[in-house]
């Protein structure tokens, strides 16, 4: 299920993307939030992605459409944080595992 | 020299701490028997009433009046319904009723996957031209139930075909994910299943992972309905803050065969009757 939604995600990042190109505003909260949305996309390809993450990133948006850019840049920090958090996880659950395996 | 064979060891570590199914389902026993002297082998299908005595006195009574009958009621009529070119589920079966829960989860070598016993009754109905039901349905649950009843007592026997590579990517599978941490809390299930077993989450004592699919599908007084194994991994997940997988995903599968594997031995006795 995960590449279902990867997919449709990663659909939105580019869609979104060209919304911005083709309004020639391509800013840095923009630029921010489109990196954001490319790492929880990289920890859902490696199953680890947190349960709040594209909901922080959902209303980061919706708070930006709406003028409001200081709560707008709170929730892309917090997604970010929540996304590198949630890859580092993974890289080190990669083999830190087998140390709690019942022997 | 010796600095030679120190890396030999090193570099073998990783392989020493890959047991076969067997090595660690001995291990698995062992750790809970030892964590729970006084509790029977047979007990640990019971879930936490294994290890609580308050709450198996109130299971007990429970069972007075068992919830989930209807459920079984539900599931029999729709396994002896016809389908539209009149096959019924049971045709899709090659066992008696009584072991068909059994031979679930198993390996399917031609799917190259892990087949659940929600999956293989869906799979029946759309080779019979009826839609796949929803995993989460109350149609699907109830088939589950009747058959869990039907196969009470029967011994847990699933199998990793030695043979079959990738009946064993499955099961590590399963068991990587079982004793990996995720979501914002870092949580693995062995954390509270293994190693924080028989202590509380707030006003609720952990489980024994032992036993953990026999008693599938299991009612559950707080949401007043039966629900699924992999409704309850979903619901775990969901709880240490990771983004849960799909019912009858992959990865909840591979959990079920790994957790599956585990309870050899033990008697399936569900459907069950939870908090």
């Amino acid at each position: 299920m995960v590449p279902v939604r990867a997919n449709r995600s990663g659909l939105a990042v580019i869609i979104l993307a060209a919304v911005f190109a083709a309004a020639g505003c391509t800013t840095t909260f923009e630029r921010q939030w489109t990196e954001a949305e490319q790492l929880r996309l990289e920890a859902a390809a490696a199953g680890a992605e947190w349960l709040q993450t594209e909901a922080l990133l959902d209303q980061a948006r919706d708070q930006a459409a709406e003028g409001d850019m200081d709560a707008a840049w709170e929730l892309v920090d917090k997604a970010r944080f929540q996304s590198e958090a949630a890859v580092r996880q993974a890289e080190y659950e990669s083999t830190a595992w087998q140390n709690r395996v019942i022997k | 020299m010796k600095n030679y064979a120190a890396l030999l060891l090193l570099g073998l570590a990783p392989l020493l701490s890959l047991a076969g199914p067997e090595e660690d389902r001995e291990a698995f026993v062992e750790y809970y028997q030892a964590r729970f002297p006084d509790v029977p082998f047979a007990e640990f299908a019971n879930g936490i009433y294994a290890i609580d005595e308050d709450a198996r006195r109130q299971w007990q009574d429970i069972e007075e009046f068992p919830p989930y009958e209807f459920a079984i009621e539900q599931g029999e009529s729709l396994w002896h319904e016809t389908m539209p070119d009149e096959a019924k589920l049971a045709d899709c079966f090659a066992q008696p009723v009584a072991d068909i829960r059994p031979a679930y989860p198993r390996f399917d070598a031609g799917r190259g996957e892990v087949v659940t016993l929600a999956l293989a009754i869906n799979h029946c109905r759309q080779a019979h031209r009826l839609p796949a039901l929803p995993y989460d349905s109350d149609e699907l649950i109830s088939i589950t139930a009747y058959l869990a009843y039907a196969a009470r007592g029967k011994p847990v026997a699933t199998r990793v075909p030695a043979d079959e590579p990738g009946a064993l990517a499955a099961y590590e599978d399963g068991k990587r994910f079982y004793y990996s941490k995720r979501g914002q809390l870092n949580f693995a299930c062995a954390d509270c299943h293994v190693t924080s077993v028989g202590l509380h989450v707030r006003a609720d004592r952990l489980s024994a992972s032992l036993g953990h699919t026999t008693h599938f599908p299991v009612y559950r007084s707080k949401l007043g309905a039966v629900i699924s194994l992999h409704q309850r991994f979903f619901g775990c997940v969901r709880d240490v803050r990771a983004k849960p997988f799909a019912l009858q995903s992959k990865e909840f599968r591979n959990l079920e065969y790994f957790l599956s594997y585990m309870g050899n031995g033990l008697e399936f006795n569900g459907p069950g009757a939870r908090k």
